[in-house]
């Protein structure tokens, strides 16, 4: 529309358009600037300044002191590791497992299908603090029900401290997440599964393909809308993670479950004492959001080229 | 269709009474410090229900309490602010913090410029931490001569900095030692190893008797808890009583934990088998594990968890399946009284720039702290006075407890060095479980030791 | 239908225990809330995990009703009779999850409508940047967002939780998507009809993405109701708790109840699954059809 010579009419078309698409705008716009955006450059003038909590303390800019120091610090490199873990086991994993339910469930009767999607759905609705606590008491390394159970199966030989353990922490951290995110996706899948065309289906059967065949080459690419939808939500919740942290482990043993996330609040409200502590959160604020920002305009780039 | 109406209902239900819940969240809270310093307090507060009965006074004033004993429990607590509004009309508004993520909440608070007008709780935090960065108002002007005649020393002098300025007013103490299961040490033939009468014992014999338990049980027997920094004063004071070390210098200005002793402690505390290092337990935990009888020694403990352990109401002295508690000094190497890390919990007031909510602050520690009240405000606590008389009352029999009076005159005694004050003390915390996390999981001790020392050091400069 | 050889149907009995086997897992913590809140202190404490209450007692429910008391609701300085704070946490939950979906669903369709079909001017770059933040923490704005709501007098509110929440603009990359399908030809229709853009939007547009704005409900409900962090950072007095923060913060005091916390956690999941369950049908057909168009 833009494109088109600017005769006088389009002009006018063209304001019109900008006036209603602004009106349209605003109520969102409002809360977008006010409430992430304006506060995202405000982290941006912290993170140059070493600027602390502390009324003693005055505030000096540092310029980028803040992120040399970042990448030298052990403690931010592996939470930044643990998050890229976090992410990249849990959106797969998601994904995957979600897909194989919904086509496992989707074609049985309607009291079962709906009895399954529901028994998935409920660490969702159940809400991931009530959740959080329920699992702490059974990773209990003493008295917890894990332990127990697989002790007597005979599976382990001796209980293992879950959460105290920097080899199981995280793992343990990942399975919460992931019981509490494969709801919404497997409901998704159950009624993309639903919604394909079924004439594509039997044509490609007609033509000898076999289930699996049938599955990838025509029902999964149908369902590749819903695929990208529940990548985005699902990235999404992965980032959300700090509840399960901070209830279970508050970023240890030894940082092993230490996220970009948890470590920000950390500096923020428990390294008080360490000089510039609020300029130190807010660099690895900045590190994080280019990070996450590169992150979603790829994945919608990829999403709009399918 | 039918269903959708009944939703449509529902949703409208749940509109109107949250609407009717949550309608007045856009005012000003009444104890919010207003930064302008032109609008007077009261104003804020005529809407109140309680009627401003001393205009030139603040009527309402926040108290945040961490659970200091009996101070965590909202109905004992209620009784006392409430005596207090009664005789000053003055409104309390109580806020119940937890150790594991209190200081989180204070410190987002002082962050928004919304700390509370008074906190409860200890000098590491009101005078080393919030004092020393500048938020807390000096309470020196609280003391006359009498006060400091009746204060006990061991607990005022930590509540006053090196400057002479006093953040913290004191009203309880008691010193933290730790406990062990009588019964399983009967049974595991560990017994013979504890002096029952002095409560204390040696090293050597501390380390028997944790060879017998594990020989016994086969299972963990004690655990170095190192989850977070809840009751860190136990794994500290078991590490430097062990072979005598120390935790910071005498002058309290850098921290000793590269001592040989404390070396030979932290191995050897990792080498024995009962013990493990468990980077899932805090203090709490530990507590609950112990009550619950799987472990068979708690070192977090004090005259108020032996009073009413796990504060779970089932019995003075007995775990939940009435085994027998005895609370015990640290082991030292010569089975001498331990040095006991020492709890001194009072009251300090953030500084709102608000001489009417200061001001009524200072009313509120002078009736919990000094005057005929004191005796319910200690008692509540179920620890001992900071004092030994409050405006003629005597304090050092207010408990009708023989367990209190022995263990006042067994361990009260004990009480060690107050190196809580070290300057950076907050980081220090963090460095100290961290640290333990990493010997636990196997990493080298004096490795280790050096470099959370390190990180701690430069927070104590 | 077709004839299924031996391995496929191998296949299916394998998939249904494997999916029986989950479910039972994924059963299992709620089951063990429910039990745990209604054993008695020697199941809760017993070293040995105890699988059934050998005794049902609603002790912990009392010890939580007793824990923590706070006014049932206030407003404008009227305040409620006093009730177990675990309620008013519970109201305070219901009251910024449904308010934060509200207010996300009306602003998010508005603006998506617009990014999808008017051709202003800064359109491009608003929706480039609304994809960069769609999937920010909200830990990276932590510091500047409380300074933000203590200058607005907002912090210790339930606002203070509801407005970072609307400002999220995943919502609006959502709407976005599904307004893309609504045919031009019908806004031109309506145009030239007369209709203001008011009214197209709501007599046109707002049918047409009501599928996506089920989707967006339900996502931002789920979301707000989980969303510990921001209720852990901005509310500070008891009486403005939501459910998460108040079974959360009874966790991290020093007595260790387990039966007290499973008796919130109890309180804090059966009204939303009874919810849930009730209305499972919409539930899933909300977001069923949610699924973007591309």
């Amino acid at each position: 529309m833009a494109k088109q010579p600017q005769s006088k009419m389009s002009r006018a078309l063209q304001r019109r358009e900008n006036v209603a698409g602004y009106l349209f705008m605003l109520p969102s716009l409002i809360f977008f600037l006010g409430f992430v955006v304006i506060p995202m450059f405000i982290c941006i003038g912290y993170s140059m300044t070493d600027a602390t909590m502390h009324q003693k303390t005055a505030t000096n800019f540092i310029f980028f002191e803040n992120f040399i120091t970042l990448f030298q610090d052990e403690v931010f490199l592996k939470g930044l590791w643990n998050t890229f873990i976090i992410v990249i086991v849990s959106v797969p994993a998601v994904c995957a497992f979600s897909l194989w339910v919904s086509s496992a469930i989707y074609k049985l009767n309607g009291p079962l299908l709906s009895a399954f999607r529901c028994i998935f759905y409920l660490p969702v609705v159940t809400g991931s603090v009530a959740v959080t606590v329920v699992w702490k008491w059974m990773y209990d390394n003493y008295t917890g029900i894990l332990n127990s159970a697989l002790t007597n199966m005979g599976i382990l030989e001796k209980g293992i401290n879950w959460l105290g353990d920097p080899k199981t922490a995280l793992w343990c951290i990942i399975l919460i997440l992931f019981t509490t995110s494969v709801g919404q996706p497997i409901v998704l899948y159950v009624s993309a599964l639903g919604n394909v065309d079924q004439t594509l289906v039997e044509a490609a059967q007609v033509d000898g393909a076999t289930d699996l065949q049938v599955f990838w080459k025509v029902k999964w690419a149908q369902m590749m809308p819903t695929t990208l939808y529940i990548l985005v939500i699902t990235t999404i919740n992965s980032f959300q993670c700090f509840a399960l942290i901070q209830l279970l482990t508050q970023g240890g043993p030894n940082h092993a479950t230490d996220t970009v996330m948890y470590y920000i609040y950390y500096t923020a409200f428990k390294l008080t004492e360490q000089a510039g502590h609020f300029g130190y959160a807010n660099a690895m604020g900045v590190v994080l959001a280019i990070f996450i920002g590169l992150l979603s305009a790829l994945q919608f780039k990829l999403a709009k080229e399918k | 269709m039918k269903l959708k109406k009944v939703l449509a209902l529902v949703l409208a239900m749940v509109m109107t009474i949250a609407l009717v819940a949550c309608g007045n969240k856009n005012d000003p809270a009444p104890s919010t410090p207003d930064p302008a310093p032109s609008t007077t307090p009261d104003e804020n507060k005529a809407p109140d229900s309680e009627p401003a009965a001393d205009p030139a006074g603040a009527t309402e004033i926040s108290l945040w309490v961490y659970p200091v004993g009996g101070w965590g429990d909202e109905a004992k607590v209620k009784e006392l602010t409430d005596a207090f509004t009664a005789e000053t009309n003055i409104a309390v508004k109580v806020e119940y913090l937890a150790y594991a993520d209190g200081d989180d909440k204070v410190n987002a608070a002082l962050s928004a410029g919304e700390a509370p007008d008074l906190i409860l709780e200890g000098p590491e935090r009101l005078v080393a931490n919030w004092g020393a960065n500048g938020h807390m108002v000096d309470l020196s002007d609280m003391l006359d001569d009498t006060d400091k005649s009746e204060l006990i020393e061991a607990a005022l002098t930590p509540c006053i900095n090196a400057a002479g300025e006093m953040y913290e007013y004191p009203m309880c103490m008691t010193a933290h030692c730790m406990a062990i299961n009588l019964d399983a040490f009967k049974e595991a033939g560990a017994d013979q190893y504890v002096d029952l009468t002095t409560h204390t014992w040696s090293t050597e014999n501390f380390f028997k008797a944790i060879d017998a338990l594990y020989a016994h049980y086969g299972q963990t027997v004690a655990a170095v808890f190192c989850a977070g920094q809840g009751g860190d004063q136990g794994t500290r004071a078991l590490v430097n009583n062990l072979y005598g070390g120390t935790y910071t210098n005498a002058d309290h200005t850098a921290y000793t934990w590269d001592d040989p002793k404390n070396v030979q402690a932290l191995t050897e505390l990792r080498d024995a088998q009962g013990i493990d290092y468990d980077a899932s337990l805090a203090g709490g935990d530990e507590i609950t594990k112990f009550y619950q009888g799987v472990l068979k020694m708690a070192f977090c403990w004090n005259s108020a968890q032996q009073l009413n352990p796990n504060s779970a109401n089932t019995g003075e002295g007995k775990t939940v399946t009435g085994e027998e508690i005895v609370y015990m000094n640290f082991p030292t190497p010569d089975g001498s009284p331990a040095e006991l890390c020492g709890g001194i919990w009072g009251f300090g007031i953030f500084d709102s720039k608000d001489q009417a909510r200061i001001d009524a602050s200072k009313q509120f520690i002078k009736f919990m702290c000094d005057s005929a009240h004191t005796a319910d405000a200690v008692a509540a606590s179920t620890f001992f006075a900071a004092r030994t008389a409050a405006e003629g009352t005597d304090l050092s029999k207010i408990f009708d407890s023989e367990l209190l009076n022995e263990y006042a005159s067994l361990m009260l005694p004990n009480l060690g060095d107050y190196y809580n004050v070290i300057k950076g003390w907050a980081a220090q915390r963090t460095e100290w479980w961290n640290m333990l996390q990493k010997i636990g999981a196997g990493e080298d001790v004096n490795a280790s030791i050096a470099t959370h020392m390190a990180a701690a050091n430069a927070a104590a400069q | 239908m077709k004839i299924q050889n031996p391995r496929s149907r191998a296949y299916k009995i394998f998939s249904i225990i494997v999916l029986v086997v989950l479910a039972i897992l994924f059963l299992f913590p709620l089951y063990w809330i429910i039990t745990g809140a209604f054993k008695p202190a020697v199941d809760i404490y017993n070293s040995k995990p105890v699988w059934w209450p050998t005794e049902w007692v609603t002790t912990n429910f009392q010890n939580l009703f007793k824990k923590r008391t706070a006014p049932l609701f206030s407003f404008f300085g009227l305040e409620g009779p006093v009730a177990p704070g675990a309620f008013r946490w519970l109201i305070n939950s219901v009251f910024m999850a449904v308010m934060a979906m509200i207010l996300t669903c009306i602003t998010a369709a508005m603006a998506g409508y617009a990014l999808a079909k008017k051709r202003f001017m800064g359109r491009a770059l608003l929706f480039s940047l609304i994809v960069c933040a769609m999937a920010l923490p909200k830990q990276v704005i932590l510091i500047p967002l409380l300074k933000e709501m203590s200058a607005l007098k907002l912090y210790d509110t339930l606002w203070a939780v509801i407005f970072p929440t609307v400002g999220w603009p995943f919502g609006v990359f959502l709407m976005k998507q599904f307004s893309e399908g609504i045919p031009g030809e019908i806004l031109e229709a309506t145009r030239i009809d007369g209709a203001s853009e008011a009214k197209t939007f709501v007599t046109v547009v707002l049918p047409m993405v009501k599928p996506g704005i089920g989707a967006l409900a339900i996502f931002t409900f789920i979301n707000s109701w989980n969303d510990y962090f921001m209720q852990l950072v901005m509310l500070a007095s008891g009486e403005n708790y939501t459910i998460s923060l108040g079974i959360a913060t009874l966790q991290a005091e020093t007595t260790i109840d387990k039966g007290l916390l499973m008796a919130g956690a109890a309180l804090a999941s059966i009204p939303i699954i009874t919810v849930f369950l009730i209305f499972q049908k919409y539930f899933t057909q909300g977001i069923t059809m949610g699924a973007v168009k591309g």
